[in-house]
């Protein structure tokens, strides 16, 4: 882990769990711990011996695109699917040996909706309490939180998609899991919706929980990952924090919006961070007449495509 | 196994099952209408044999042949008599001459007339045709040079006939466990289909839970319809222990077979399809209860052979344990087979 490395968080009164793990502050143990995991379908390797450690308490942003292996990995790190190689240890527990128990300690939320329908969403979710032997329990709370208050007794069958995945994200959260899974858990979300569940996602680390969310959002993962994994071909090509990542591998530039001498808008960019970038600006201010200007970081899906070559949709 | 959370996902599963319309209206209606094909069917067996007689000169030996099962009405005419065999009011019709006591004292042959409807099978034919011959030897005073010994084999069934309904109950019971099998594997498929398989299994729930879960659902909701049908039927009066183990053992053989099409089966409609598959398979032994003679041996392949069988045994001639062991050991091993083959099918869908 990197260690003494000076960050700013911006917009954000508290410290971030990156602030900490950056700092080399023993905060938490790892809630995660993989060595060497591998799985393949015949002859493909769909996880190819990758190995990365979760902090307790830490957002971990597991990227890549389709097929790059992260849904075989998560069924792996939930006792869904065995691994043909290496291990995966959930809270001191290998999830090969002893699945049952990590799964009293995990939540999942599935990428695609995969609710009982014909069930109101209290249904669904004194089902899973019962499952995970939870007595008593408050379904009505859990439901307000995810802002299903209301439609609670309604079936599930009657609800737009942000509600489902709404009720999908409380179904994850029944047994208040030390480790929580969320496979693309805004897509195709509405923003209300979307912003609803980053919120859920930051409070339920502020509990301590640790996350491991997957997503192809960027600037999601970006939003909330203390720290992110590009998984490409089976492989984690790169893991560190978005921060480090835009430090590393992106791009500053700041953008104007000019106009000429004809009197056309034009587009201006000058690269920040070089020796020479004082002077740029000062002669795009002096020599152009600036209408707007903005700056522009390097986002994490260029990061991306710079590192694997490809980009993360498809 | 977990109690708690097998009881959890057998109350869901209920829930759900009455929830899916089809089967919350077909899981009553087919017992109603089951029950209502049941008491329609007649509920004695008539077994004598009605013939119509057209004689104007009375013959003195057709009062001796009044034997029991031979029914002999006189009609009035030739013509009536034609017309009510036709009708099906006969199941022949023997018309003698008005002048057969004067040739057969001139020894001369004279000719009888049986009438048969087009339809009458060929054992018919030739049992009526018995009876007239030994009618006419009776007449010219020649007796048969032979001497017949009835012996009846096994316990003598006449007049204790076994009436079309209860003919019919092995067969409508395998309707309605059938029935019940195809909701067990619409729940099983549709939660696969539906991926909420995958939820439950990332919780503290093991697939043997999941089995249990599901058997028991498909075993009460398959055993329950069938044993109130024979309860209302009164098919348990006889043999109570052995016709409700039957029917138990009947159930956990279609919940394998449901677990069976639910590896098979993508949705509602694909397993409807399967269930018409196992529907005609599982039946074939009902049709040597409902028509005997119609089958051979090799029906006994078919596990429900041993289901109808028993209960056709128990229920309608009261046979014991001695006499049904065999089915219901052979029942209890055709289950467990098939369960066990459906379990490892299914398992290969929950990855």
């Amino acid at each position: 882990m990197v260690s003494e490395v000076s960050i700013t968080t911006q917009g954000q009164s508290a410290p971030t769990f990156a602030d900490y793990i950056l700092k080399g502050d023993d905060m938490a143990g790892d809630a995660i711990v993989v060595e060497g995991l591998a799985y393949w379908y015949g002859k493909l390797a769909a996880v190819d011996h990758i190995s990365f450690n979760v902090a307790e308490g830490e957002i971990l942003g597991f990227l890549g695109p389709n097929g790059a292996g992260k849904t075989t990995t998560v069924k792996m790190l939930t006792g869904l699917l065995k691994p043909k190689a290496g291990k995966a240890t959930l809270l001191g527990t290998d999830v090969a040996k002893n699945a049952e128990k990590v799964q009293t300690e995990i939540g999942v939320c599935f990428e695609e909706t995969n609710l009982y329908e014909q069930m109101s969403a209290i249904e669904n979710l004194n089902l899973f309490a019962r499952l995970f032997g939870i007595h008593p329990f408050d379904a009505n709370a859990l439901l307000k939180r995810v802002g299903l208050g209301g439609r609670e007794k309604d079936r599930v069958e009657s609800y737009s998609k942000g509600m489902k995945q709404r009720l999908m994200v409380a179904r994850s959260m029944v047994n208040r899991p030390r480790v929580l899974f969320l496979d693309e858990p805004t897509a195709g979300l509405d923003p209300a919706s979307a912003e609803a569940i980053r919120s859920i996602i930051l409070e339920e680390r502020e509990r301590g929980a640790t996350v491991f969310l997957t997503t192809h959002d960027m600037m999601e993962a970006d939003k909330l990952s203390d720290r992110v994994a590009f998984m490409n071909q089976g492989k984690i090509v790169v893991l560190d924090t978005p921060h480090n990542l835009k430090q590393q591998y992106g791009r500053r530039a700041l953008k104007a919006r000019v106009v000429t001498h004809s009197g056309e808008l034009a587009d201006r960019e000058v690269i920040l961070d070089t020796p020479e970038t004082p002077n740029a600006i000062r002669e795009l201010f002096a020599q152009e007449r600036v209408v707007t200007v903005h700056s522009e970081e390097a986002s994490l899906e260029d990061i991306f495509i710079r590192i694997t070559g490809r980009g993360l949709v498809g | 196994m977990n109690l708690r959370i097998i009881g959890a996902l057998i109350s869901k599963d209920f829930s759900l099952f009455f929830r899916n319309r089809f089967f919350a209206l077909m899981t009553p209606v087919g017992l109603i209408a089951y029950l209502v094909m049941y008491f329609m069917m007649p509920s004695s067996v008539n077994e004598s044999l009605r013939l119509g007689l057209y004689a104007p000169a009375t013959l003195p030996a057709f009062g001796q042949i009044q034997e029991e099962g031979l029914e002999i009405e006189a009609v009035g005419s030739e013509e009536a008599l034609r017309e009510a065999v036709t009708e099906g009011k006969y199941v022949a019709g023997v018309a003698i001459p008005a002048d057969i006591m004067e040739r057969l004292t001139q020894g001369q042959k004279p000719q009888i007339n049986v009438y048969f409807a087009s339809d009458t099978p060929g054992e018919l034919k030739d049992a009526v045709g018995l009876v007239v011959r030994e009618l006419a030897y009776a007449q010219i005073g020649q007796p048969l040079a032979i001497e017949v010994s009835e012996k009846i084999l096994g316990r003598d069934m006449l007049g204790m006939q076994i009436p079309p309904r209860d003919r019919l109950r092995p067969l409508l019971v395998v309707l309605l466990i059938m029935l019940e099998t195809l909701g067990l594997a619409t729940l099983i498929s549709e939660e696969v289909e539906r991926r909420t398989i995958q939820a439950l299994l990332v919780t503290p729930m093991t697939v043997k839970d999941l089995f249990a879960a599901k058997g028991t659902v498909g075993v009460i909701l398959a055993f329950g319809q069938a044993a109130l049908f024979m309860a209302i039927v009164g098919g348990i009066g006889r043999q109570p222990l052995i016709v409700l183990a039957v029917l138990m053992l009947g159930a956990v053989l279609v919940t394998g077979i449901g677990f069976l099409m639910a590896s098979l089966a993508k949705d509602m409609m694909s397993v409807m399809a399967w269930g018409v598959v196992a529907f005609v398979i599982l039946l074939i032994p009902s049709v040597s209860v409902l028509f005997p003679g119609t089958t051979t041996g090799w029906v006994k392949a078919i596990p429900s052979y041993y289901l109808v069988d028993t209960i056709h045994r128990a229920a309608n001639f009261g046979s014991g344990w001695g006499d049904v062991w065999p089915n219901l050991a052979m029942l209890m091993g055709f289950g467990l087979v098939i369960v066990w083959i459906g379990i490892m099918a299914l398992r290969r869908r929950f990855r």
